[in-house]
């Protein structure tokens, strides 16, 4: 343990830190003087806040939620209609949007604390559809409703785009998570995800576990929305699909349930490849097909090389990337060779592929990779020495 | 002052049709090495349940302490005292072991979660606190050397001492072993044997163990209760059990 | 009738769900891909997209079933064998994130390869002339005796309509007649009146249910479906083994059943009764449009309803789409419309917070 006075030191540069890197963040962006990566990097930057919160519901607790999205869309639905009934112009933005964030986190968390109640009853599958159920629910109200503007949506009156906010948040998150791990508070969370009846054997209060996990989770989700929504100052229910709630679901699942390291990442990636394939180019149908061709035989093969894996043969990563990069080839090869048959000339819009490509990847990678990219593990300073071979690597503390 | 620690009076379970136990009395004294025995399905495992939380009794009272526990969650009664180790093991598996004891004794912790979320020194000093512990109890069921392997991993004997120093985590007073020595080798339970007897002198606490080898029960337990068809069939002290001939044909099946 | 449809749907579910305990999200795209083989079948069998076909017939109706059938047994099939097996001993999330990778890939990969995702809908001339219209039951006859009395009207009613109109001819103006046209309108309208409450008093009393013959036909293909599964999983051998397989997967195993071959069975079967819902769902409810997102939304329906039931009970999931479909038409007839897709999560909840394993489901307490 240390000292107070050194704690509280670390304690002050740590949220310093974040503070200046979220200016620094915000910073960079505007010097590029580019809305749409701004834009971008707003969004995944809330991504991340989802993912890591869906994380403490589903990877810590075990609590399989499939409606996050929901809470995302209460919280950017309080923040346009407060805005919207009590916004003023000679209002200072920055502390309007600093309380819609409050008040979005709030609501978010009552009906957190809604879903809560019966996750104390329901398990796995069950809770699963009763999450997704409640997202459509909250949806389709949302879509009846006059105040709310119905199937339109609403504006938010006030256009507030911070990506210093944004960060600050997805670190907040990140941090309250990790602070959480640290203790042994953590373990409980943990305990009920592994095993309910044990853990109460042991004295954890599965109600509270429970219920504490949903209300903090759905609340970072909210204040998540309040920043979506002014962020781009206009909300519709149909940018909160279950689609969305899936893509959480499967950004926390492909980073390696539990891990938040992982998750975080999984989030910008996700995010960002669909946005990035926006402007491929059109493809001929005949590549396609071959591409195609070419990724199941290399999937094929991987997956045999994984699964008869010997330790007399070459190394495994030698195996992988050798049969990889054998199907980059082949793949290449087919891909050509069949775009020039005629009937498999016909054109394919790029933005048509956008989709699929990212199907293929999570099909492909949990084929390949079930435990997700990171697995349980996470990102710490003594992994990077590790694999660096160094030593006396001080140990910055993330904590706000 | 003689108040007995736990009291049992004519505890019933029934489930729809089926009563699993049926009106079991039965006193536990403080420090006492409690035997509860029977043939398989006589609804031992049963009793535990209702002991510890996990069922309601239907009908009678069990007494902890002078004060009535029957349907009480199982937190709060693990909280009172009571806590236990399950007969299929439930370890949290993809825990370290170390990490399985500081769950146990996370009950006795004085942080609040708000101040865990923002990692104040209150909950790290907490922590520390409790991984302290933990690694003591480790030392006392000799699972140091492995404290920090997942208890997924651990050899089966090693998960069922796990068992006993996570429950010992929670500080109890009265300690329920169900079945501890199953699937044990003869050494490994010698070994058991001497770990129950210091836990008891060391931490002075009262145990009631499920156990099928008579040999173990009657070498440790100074009381012995006989359950059959979820009735109580003889009490006593071990030698009267080993003579008893109800018990011996509950066992060995009736004398044509 | 919309029910039986997600009941079959929901028994792919509660099928797959009780033999892998997997969520079969790509199980929607599964009966998607049914509709375009009947599509298709339609068109090959001359009710091409340009509507120049003559009246369909029971044939036509016969192998655009059995195709769509096989199309959805098919690919339920491949994805099994391809995206499931290889990581069935993974923990479900796992299967369950590649459930939701098909379903995209289906649905946006579907829009490459499928009539490049037009809309497309089944030309509703395929359903033989003997299908059209609706059928008529008769309850409670009417009250016959009133009925003559008020035809016997008729004829004094069209004399008196008869002198009404020859008096309109010389008014000045229908709305400001003359006494006498006045006189003669009122005693027009006053046999009309008789005529009309001696057929209501005739009707009163008398109950009719009307349903079309198409959706009767839907309901009775159906239960045919469902007495065939009740045999096969009940008193078939392999249906046995299933049933085995989805109590205790690996004891099924040690037992000589040859568990991949049950797992592969389940699938096939599960999706061949999708794709006869997709065929029906396509041919029958007219206005339902076919595109490679269709089947999102009654695969979403069909889920909940099989978990209402109780997820794995095949009893369970006809129960819950039944049920799903009675409840939507009575939120549509009540007039609130907007919240017709809400209103199974709304049921599934309440009743979840009441029985947790659903309402046919039996609510396992872990074993400790």
């Amino acid at each position: 343990m240390k000292s107070p006075a050194k704690f509280w030191l670390t304690r002050i540069v740590s949220v310093v830190l974040a503070i200046v890197g979220a200016f620094a963040a915000q910073g960079a962006i505007d010097g590029m003087k580019n809305s749409f990566v701004a834009l971008l990097f707003v969004l995944a930057g809330l991504y991340v806040t989802l993912a890591v919160s869906l994380n403490l519901i589903n990877g810590i607790t075990g609590q399989f939620s499939m409606g996050h999205a929901a809470f995302y869309m209460i919280g950017a639905y309080t923040a346009a209609l407060i805005t919207k009934l009590a916004w003023k112009s000679q209002m200072n933005p920055m502390a309007w949007v600093l309380l819609m964030i409050v008040a979005g986190a709030i609501t978010a968390a009552l009906a957190g604390l809604l879903v809560g109640i019966p996750s104390l009853r329901l398990r796995g599958d069950y809770l699963a559809v009763v999450t997704l159920g409640f997202g459509e629910i909250v949806k389709i109200i949302a879509k009846n409703q006059e105040v709310l503007g119905k199937a339109y949506g609403m504006n938010n009156p006030l256009k507030y785009q911070s990506i210093f906010l944004v960060v600050l948040l997805a670190i907040l998150c990140i941090a309250v998570c990790r602070n959480l791990l640290k203790t042994a508070h953590g373990l409980s969370f943990l305990a009920v995800r592994e095993d309910e009846i044990a853990s109460a054997a042991m004295g954890v209060n599965l109600t509270k576990v429970k219920v504490s996990a949903f209300v903090l989770g759905s609340a970072f989700a909210g204040a998540a929305g309040a920043l979506y929504s002014h962020g781009l100052a206009f909300v519709s229910p149909e940018s909160f699909s279950m689609d969305m709630s899936f893509l959480i679901v499967t950004m926390v699942v492909l980073g390696g349930t539990g891990s938040i390291t992982g998750t975080s990442i999984a989030a910008i990636v996700l995010f960002l490849i669909p946005e990035k394939l926006r402007d491929l180019s059109n493809v001929k149908m005949g590549m396609i097909v071959g591409i195609g061709i070419a990724l199941i035989i290399t999937v094929a093969l991987i997956k045999r090389a994984q699964d008869h894996y010997h330790k007399s043969s070459p190394p495994k990563a030698v195996v992988v990337i050798g049969l990889t990069i054998a199907g980059i080839m082949l793949a290449a090869g087919l891909g050509a060779g069949l775009a020039n048959i005629p009937g498999l000339a016909a054109e394919v819009a790029g933005s048509k592929l956008r989709t699929v490509l990212l199907a293929v990847t999570l099909v492909v990678l949990m084929l390949l990779r079930p435990q997700g990219i990171f697995g349980h593990h996470e990102f710490s300073w003594s992994w990077v020495q590790k694999v660096l071979g160094k030593k006396n690597v001080p140990n910055v503390e993330v904590a706000a | 002052m003689s108040e007995p620690l736990l009291k049992l009076t004519e505890a019933t379970i029934q489930f729809g049709g089926l009563i699993a136990v049926n009106k079991v009395s039965f006193e536990i004294e403080r420090g006492q090495l409690f035997g509860l025995i029977g043939p398989n399905g006589a609804g031992k495992t049963t009793c535990f349940n209702l002991i510890t939380g996990v069922y309601k009794p239907t009908a009678g009272s069990i007494l902890f302490e002078g004060k009535p526990i029957g349907g009480t969650p199982a937190n709060k009664i693990a909280y009172k005292g009571i806590c236990r180790t399950f007969q299929n093991i439930r370890l949290f598996g993809s825990l370290s072991a170390l990490e399985n004891v500081v769950v146990g004794g996370f009950l006795r912790n004085r942080s609040s979660l708000g101040s865990a979320l923002a990692y104040f020194p209150k909950a790290i000093s907490e922590t520390e606190r409790l991984k302290g512990q933990a690694l003591e109890l480790l030392e006392l069921v000799d699972l140091r050397d492995v404290a920090n392997v997942r208890s997924a991993d651990l050899a089966y004997g090693m998960q069922r001492r796990l068992e006993i120093a996570r429950a010992l985590a929670t500080k109890p007073k009265l300690l329920l072993l169900d079945e501890p020595a199953a699937g044990m080798n003869p050494q490994e339970k010698v070994e058991l044997l001497q770990m129950v007897k210091t836990i008891r002198e060391q931490l002075g606490v009262t145990v009631l163990l499920i156990e099928h080898d008579m040999k173990f029960v009657m070498g440790l337990c100074e009381r012995i209760v006989v359950l059959d068809h979820g009735e109580e069939i003889a009490q006593g002290p071990p030698e009267e059990i080993r003579n008893n001939p109800k018990v011996i044909s509950a066992y060995l099946g009736e004398a044509v | 009738m919309l029910g039986a449809i997600y009941a079959l749907i929901a028994l792919g579910y509660t099928m797959v769900y009780g033999v892998l305990k997997l969520i079969n999200f790509a199980h929607g795209e599964v009966f998607m891909l049914g509709a375009y083989g009947a599509l298709l079948a339609s068109w090959w069998m001359g009710h091409g997209p340009n509507g120049q076909a003559q009246q369909g017939s029971w044939l036509v109706l016969g192998i655009m079933l059995l195709t769509a059938m096989a199309t959805s047994g098919g690919f339920g099939l491949l994805i099994e064998r391809f995206a499931y097996r290889p990581i069935r001993n993974y923990p479900r999330i796992a299967s369950l994130i590649t459930a939701i990778g098909l379903s995209l890939l289906f649905q946006y990969g579907g829009q490459i390869f499928l009539l490049e995702g037009k809309f497309q809908a089944i030309d509703g001339k395929v359903m033989p002339a003997s299908l059209e219209g609706d059928l008529k039951f008769d309850i409670k006859g009417k009250n016959l005796a009133l009925l003559d009395e008020a035809k016997k009207l008729r004829p004094e009613l069209k004399e008196a309509a008869a002198a009404f109109d020859e008096q309109l001819k010389s008014e000045t103006s229908r709305f400001q007649l003359s006494p006498k046209g006045t006189e003669l309108r009122d005693a027009r309208d006053k046999i009309d009146r008789q005529i009309k409450d001696l057929e209501n008093e005739a009707n009163n009393g008398a109950v009719s249910i009307s349903i079309s013959k198409a959706k009767l036909l839907m309901f009775g293909t159906t239960l045919v479906l469902m007495v065939g599964l009740t045999y096969l999983v009940m008193f078939t051998k392999p249906g046995r083994a299933m049933r085995a397989v989805s109590l205790d997967f690996n004891a099924a195993s040690l037992m000589g059943i040859n568990v991949n071959k049950i797992v592969s069975l389940t699938f096939f079967i599960g999706s061949v009764l999708a794709g006869a819902g997709a065929m029906m769902w396509a041919t029958f409810i007219s206005g339902n449009k076919i595109d490679t997102f269709m089947g999102m939304a009654p695969g979403v329906k069909a889920f909940v309803a099989a978990v209402l039931g109780g997820i794995g009970n095949i009893p369970g999931a006809v129960l819950g789409g039944l049920l799903m479909g009675v409840s939507e038409n009575l939120v549509d007839w009540a007039g609130y419309d907007g919240y017709r897709d809400a209103i199974a999560f709304i049921i599934l909840i309440l009743v979840l917070l009441v029985k947790p394993g659903g309402l046919l489901g039996s609510n396992k307490v872990d074993k400790v």
